[in-house]
């Protein structure tokens, strides 16, 4: 046995192109389905464990999908906007926790997630470097975006602008890192935790600024009357929160018009997140209530429709590759007739020309099975990004 | 022979060791214990003095209330530490007083629904503080910086409804103990509600007495008293300047106050100064932070017999 898989060996690498022709199709064509099924059981995995640990979500009446996307895994596209009143509105139905979320803006193209103490404790994470948020201009790394920006507690991380060309916009405003989180191989790594304050700030709903009552240059002042100071564009808005100008930073008006992308409602038990459900399926309401899980579930089944098709298309693109394998060694055989004349008048049996060509074909499926595998074992490493790329962000 | 009886000295202190260390865990173990009782009373943290008192008498031994500014600082304008932050963010209930009280809260990360408004129930009746200046920048418009006055507990009514949702977040955190809250709120509710018939009574004898107060904390206790106050800015551990002197006469001219109500015992320059102007002194202490003797209770006790004198009552 060993003999034959000598002379095997022999021809293969003196037949170097065909060998390597052959052992790229049969690769290729077993590590399609295989890198697809692994794919989606990843992107499976990931979507639903995140939404099936997520109750409900509340957000403006409008694609429930971008609602799910930019709540669970924090996507750029920003679902219309509620305001704070929604989570107010469930709390005192006592039927659910609310953790408010205001997902809209960027810090190096990591998104900044608004939102209170509460989400933290929901999605068990927790601090493995500095400390929690405690003060307006904090902010929380992801264990990921800590590593690809090199940042540690103590630097500091500017917000992006939101538009490039807005250039009456607000400031970025410059945070102080103060803690990374641990790994928790979902969205959160990726992403910029804030207090639901901080994020308002961001947007300019909050901001510090001098005293406009108590200001001594002319030019910053543009019309004082009785009960009312105005004040110019001049008028400096500190970008940056400090100990020292922390009691300058003040939010005008109710903060309960203040806006959030979404209520992630947490019910005390089934009983109440149906009754919750009800309470928004009146269809003068301008905010709906959806399940995660379903959601998720309807876009999965849309990927295994499209799954199904891509299964039917390498189903047949193996067919004719085995064919082709077939016909290649049928081919092979008739062209190596002599040589195999040759064995036989040297006095082997047919059994060991078998054996001959069957160890021929071990070694190729041997070696497409080498390449199929290390290939596999790279998309397993990479599943989790691929699927982000490809699924989520 | 030498080393045997090393070996049995060595058994010895062997089974000595592994004694001690039995020992060391099981005290350990039971000191655990014993502190795992202790952490299953509910941590309240709280913002003044008085929701620490009312926590303290609903909640009993069943909750370990924690104020912790400094006794000499104002809670309304004080401002906590990162650690004393962290601190709350431990806490199993936060109690705010509500009405704008300790603006801190506003620019601190804390535990959105752990935190209690003891005030939320009576919203509608907050009182804005007068004299507020709007200012306009940017394209934001007209606004202004809200200013509510926020020593709602003074208003014994009032402080009996913050106690009530005090003694509500507190049943809603142990069900259990729910009937045992509700008692001790309904004798705490007895006790406010008896100093509010007292003040009332009181104030019944002269309603229409026009009094000066030294600093705009009195809106709620005015309110619910019918009292005809005007305020100043002044401060007991200092002596009124000239200009103050002269704005209390401009005020005296048109609220002919014989009585100037303090926060804190003044100064005995100030009394004097007042005094020969014909406008006596008395204290009604807020008790916003913890008194140094006695009670909530006996402080506010205190406060209406030191009223007594303005509204011509000897006891």
């Amino acid at each position: 046995m060993i003999d034959s898989l000598n002379i095997a060996w022999k021809y293969i690498r003196f037949n170097k192109v065909k060998t390597a022709t052959l052992v790229a199709c049969i690769t290729l064509i077993s590590f399609l389905p295989m890198a697809l099924e692994l794919i989606l059981d990843e992107s499976e995995k990931q979507l639903m464990s995140r939404a099936v640990s997520t109750p409900l979500v509340i957000g403006a009446k409008g694609s429930a999908l971008d609602l799910v996307m930019n709540t669970l895994y924090f996507d750029d596209e920003v679902p219309e906007l509620i305001t704070m009143e929604s989570a107010h509105r469930v709390m005192d139905s006592k039927l659910a926790q609310p953790i408010p979320l205001y997902v809209r803006f960027q810090a190096r193209r990591n998104p900044i997630v608004g939102t209170t103490l509460d989400y933290f404790d929901f999605r068990n994470l927790r601090i493995a470097e500095g400390r929690q948020l405690a003060i307006l201009g904090d902010c929380v790394l992801g264990a990921r975006v800590a590593e690809s920006l090199g940042l540690r507690p103590g630097d500091s991380l500017v917000t992006s602008p939101e538009t490039l060309f807005d250039l009456a916009g607000v400031y970025p405003l410059k945070m102080k890192v103060v803690g990374v989180l641990t790994k928790s191989h979902t969205s959160d790594d990726l992403s910029v935790f804030v207090d639901l304050k901080t994020a308002w700030v961001i947007q300019g709903l909050g901001h510090g600024h001098e005293d406009v009552t108590k200001l001594q240059d002319p030019t910053l002042v543009l019309k004082r009357s009785g009960k009312n100071v105005a004040a110019t564009a001049k008028l400096y808005q500190h970008t940056e929160i400090t100990e020292k100008n922390i009691d300058a930073f003040h939010f005008h008006g109710d903060l309960s018009q203040y806006p959030l992308t979404a209520v992630l409602a947490v019910p005390r038990d089934d009983k109440s997140g149906t009754i919750l459900r009800g309470r928004y399926l009146k269809r003068e309401q301008t905010r709906q209530v959806v399940r995660p899980a379903d959601v998720i579930d309807g876009l999965l089944q849309n990927i295994f429709r499209i799954k199904n098709v891509l299964d039917a298309v390498i189903s047949v693109v193996a067919l004719a590759t085995i064919l082709a394998i077939i016909l290649v060694f049928a081919l092979s055989l008739r062209l190596r007739q002599r040589e195999i004349q040759t064995i036989f008048k040297l006095g082997c049996r047919r059994a060991t020309i078998v054996q001959l060509m069957a160890a021929e074909i071990f070694i190729i499926a041997i070696m497409s099975a080498v390449f199929c595998g290390a290939l596999i074992w790279m998309v397993n490493q990479f599943s989790n990004d691929l699927v982000r790329m490809l699924f989520i962000r | 022979m030498q080393v045997k009886w090393f070996s049995i000295c060595d058994r010895n202190r062997c089974f000595f060791s592994i004694f001690c260390a039995v020992f060391t865990v099981a005290l350990l173990a039971s000191a655990s214990w014993a502190g795992s009782n202790d952490s299953g009373k509910l941590t309240v943290y709280v913002v003044n003095y008085p929701l620490q008192y009312f926590a303290e008498r609903i909640g009993g031994e069943h909750v370990k209330v924690v104020f912790p500014a400094p006794a000499d600082v104002d809670p309304a304008y004080w401002v906590p530490d990162v650690k004393t932050i962290s601190d709350y963010q431990q806490a199993d209930l936060i109690l705010l007083n509500g009405a704008g009280y300790a603006r801190w809260i506003n620019k601190a990360t804390l535990p959105r629904f752990r935190m209690i408004n003891t005030s939320a129930g009576f919203k509608g009746q907050y009182i804005e503080a007068p004299g507020i200046l709007t200012h306009s920048h940017g394209s934001e418009g007209e606004h202004a910086h809200e200013s509510l006055a926020f020593t709602t507990w003074i208003d014994f009514n009032l402080a009996a409804r913050q106690a009530k949702a005090i003694a509500e977040a507190l049943g809603r955190k142990r069900p259990e103990l729910k009937d045992a809250f509700q008692k001790n709120y309904q004798k705490l509710k007895q006790d406010l509600l008896k100093l509010d018939q007292d003040l009332k009574t009181l104030v019944s004898k002269d309603p229409s007495q026009p009094l000066v107060v030294s600093h705009p904390v009195y809106d709620y206790f005015a309110r619910r008293y019918g009292l005809d106050i005007k305020s100043v800015h002044w401060e007991p551990d200092e002596i009124p300047t000239n200009e103050q002197m002269m704005e209390l006469n401009r005020i005296l001219k048109k609220h002919p106050a014989k009585w100037l109500i303090w926060e804190g015992k003044p100064m005995k320059e100030s009394a004097e100064r007042l005094q020969a102007i014909g406008t006596d002194s008395l204290v009604f202490h807020p008790c916003a932070n913890t008194p140094d003797k006695g009670d909530f209770l006996s402080v506010m006790r205190q406060n209406i017999k030191n009223l007594n004198p303005a509204f011509k009552i000897d006891f």
